[in-house]
């Protein structure tokens, strides 16, 4: 190998190894309503807001979210954008066609869901237009159920 | 705030390949510092090294640098977060009464050897955002700035004419590492989109770049420099993670730690007060919305603000006349050259991009998706 001065290395010990992550209560649960094709979300026992997907601690309040509550299906797209690119392990590429991801407010007390939209002309997507989930043929509690939303 | 601190000299450079290691970077960075000022790493009390174990591919990514940065058996230690948090912490140790000087160096090769974009990919929520793999530090800016423009009803022309007067600055800037001269709004407006309404350069450049700075005490700075440049007040603060329950379209963080800074300071009305600020702005729309939180733009009015010309160089209130993060954002060392690129101007040392007056400066860094946590420093002469 000619190497020189400013030649780059790969380690021979490479960063590919895995780390392992409890996912916890909450995020079970959201993922046991999928089986059901439903969406829940945690209340805050202080500020009353709702975070979807659940968690537990509310940063607002430094309170305990203790109740689980299921959301409507449908909501309203609050704020959008067009994506031209991919961007996959830091890699930047162009995307085969432009593609809609939004947040969608399924309860004016519930945080903002990001997910993809579909069924619409990207360039027709407006901020509170109503949309609705749309879930995979088969579910079976996995992030991957809610596939989309869609006009409602 | 009780006794002074100052920022008594400072070395820095970037560029899309610095072609460098960083041990050389730090050395060079470091050294090229003490021999401008004629001091020994003996000198040095306290080093602070700045830098990023994941972009760094190492944990404890300081630990070869003590030899290149003269902490061999020093006071060291490390900061992991944008570089004015790493002058705070410089600042609380000067007048904690430990040390009369302090080394703060920072440094990221994330244009070079790593992706800039993987800093954010893998600070996403492991148990969520990384299962669903939708959101991105890309598409997250590009929802704040959709949101930031529909607050006011702005045109998307507005972020072409940001970047444009920001790259402009960058041209001229020696120090930056994306100078592009000739690009004007048509130019910016005819890049490439990446996420609506963001286009690619409303966007920081991938980037190699480092910056060390020399801070001392009142009594040590005035033996070192006559053009001691003062930090006059400083604050952070950070709001949450889950853009789902934020406001992007305001900045409350930036807000608070702006509004100790200048409690701390002295300064009452930062509109009227600040002669220039160097933000942190990573995309396009961050400036203005930024500038905002910090009291330097009126709400609402930042399209007259751009078009009279009021935020350019000879404008009432100069935002980013080094060009800002747009023209390079080496992460970590990003926001310590923003507060390098204010020292210059308060000495009056900015060469073409300098500003008239420039007494009371605002610097800038921030850290996270969409500016989640923010750093304001206040500096003077």
């Amino acid at each position: 190998m000619g190497a020189t001065e400013e030649a780059f290395i790969t380690p021979a010990i490479p960063m590919d190894f895995t780390y392992n992550y409890r996912i916890g209560l909450y995020m079970t649960r959201y993922l046991e309503g999928f089986k059901e094709r439903k969406i829940m979300g945690s209340r805050c026992s202080g500020c009353r807001k709702i975070a979807v997907p659940p968690r537990k601690y509310c940063g607002v309040c430094n309170k305990i979210m203790d109740e689980f509550v299921e959301l409507p299906q449908e909501g309203t797209l609050e704020n959008f954008t067009v994506g031209h690119v991919v961007l996959e392990k830091g890699r930047l590429n162009p995307a085969e066609n432009p593609y809609l991801l939004g947040l969608v407010r399924l309860d004016e007390n519930a945080s903002l869901l990001l997910a993809r939209v579909e069924g619409l002309d990207p360039a027709e997507a407006r901020p509170g237009m109503r949309v609705k989930a749309v879930w995979k043929d088969q579910v079976e509690g996995d992030y991957g159920d809610l596939d989309h939303f869609a006009p409602a | 705030m009780e006794g002074k601190v100052a920022i008594v000299g400072f070395r820095m450079m970037s560029a899309p390949d610095l072609v460098t290691s960083r041990e050389r970077l730090t050395f060079e960075l470091t050294r090229g510092l003490l021999d401008d000022l004629g001091i020994d790493r003996v000198d040095v009390d306290t080093t602070i090294i700045d830098s990023n174990d994941f972009l760094d591919g190492r944990t404890i990514s300081n630990v070869f640098l003590d030899g290149p940065a003269g902490a061999y058996l020093r006071d060291e230690s490390k900061v992991e977060m944008d570089g004015v948090n790493a002058v705070i912490y410089a600042c609380m140790r000067i007048l904690s009464g430990q040390y009369r000087t302090a080394m703060v160096v920072a440094l990221g090769l994330t244009g070079s050897q790593v992706s800039p974009y993987l800093h954010i990919e893998y600070a996403l929520s492991a148990h969520y955002d990384r299962q669903t793999r939708l959101l991105n530090e890309l598409n997250s800016a590009a929802l704040q700035a959709r949101v930031y423009l529909a607050k006011y009803g702005y045109s998307e022309e507005l972020l072409d004419e940001i970047a444009a007067q920001a790259l402009g600055n960058a041209a001229l800037d020696p120090y930056q590492a994306r100078r592009i001269s000739g690009v004007g709004k048509d130019e910016v407006a005819a890049s490439a989109y990446y996420y609506e309404p963001l286009r690619e350069l409303h966007c920081y450049p991938p980037t190699d770049g480092g910056c060390a700075m020399l801070l001392a005490s009142e009594e040590r700075a005035r033996e070192l420099t006559d053009k001691p440049v003062w930090v006059l007040g400083m604050g952070r603060s950070i709001e949450t993670f889950y853009i789902g329950e934020r406001d992007l379209a305001a900045s409350p963080s930036t807000a608070q730690a702006a509004e100790r800074a200048y409690a701390m300071a002295g300064v009452k009305n930062p509109g009227a007060e600040v002669d220039l600020a160097e933000i942190s702005a990573l995309f396009a729309h961050q400036e203005p919305l930024l500038a905002e939180a910090m009291g330097l733009l009126e709400e609402g009015k930042a399209e007259e603000a751009y078009r009279s010309g009021d935020t350019s160089v000879a404008g009432k209130i100069p935002l980013n006349p080094s060009g800002g993060a747009l023209g390079g954002h080496p992460i970590c060392a990003s926001g310590l050259i923003r507060v390098a690129q204010a020292v210059r101007q308060l000495r009056g040392e900015a060469g073409e991009n300098q500003v008239g007056k420039a007494e009371i400066a605002v610097a800038h860094g921030q850290d996270g998706l969409c500016a989640q946590q923010n750093a304001v420093l206040v500096l003077g002469v």
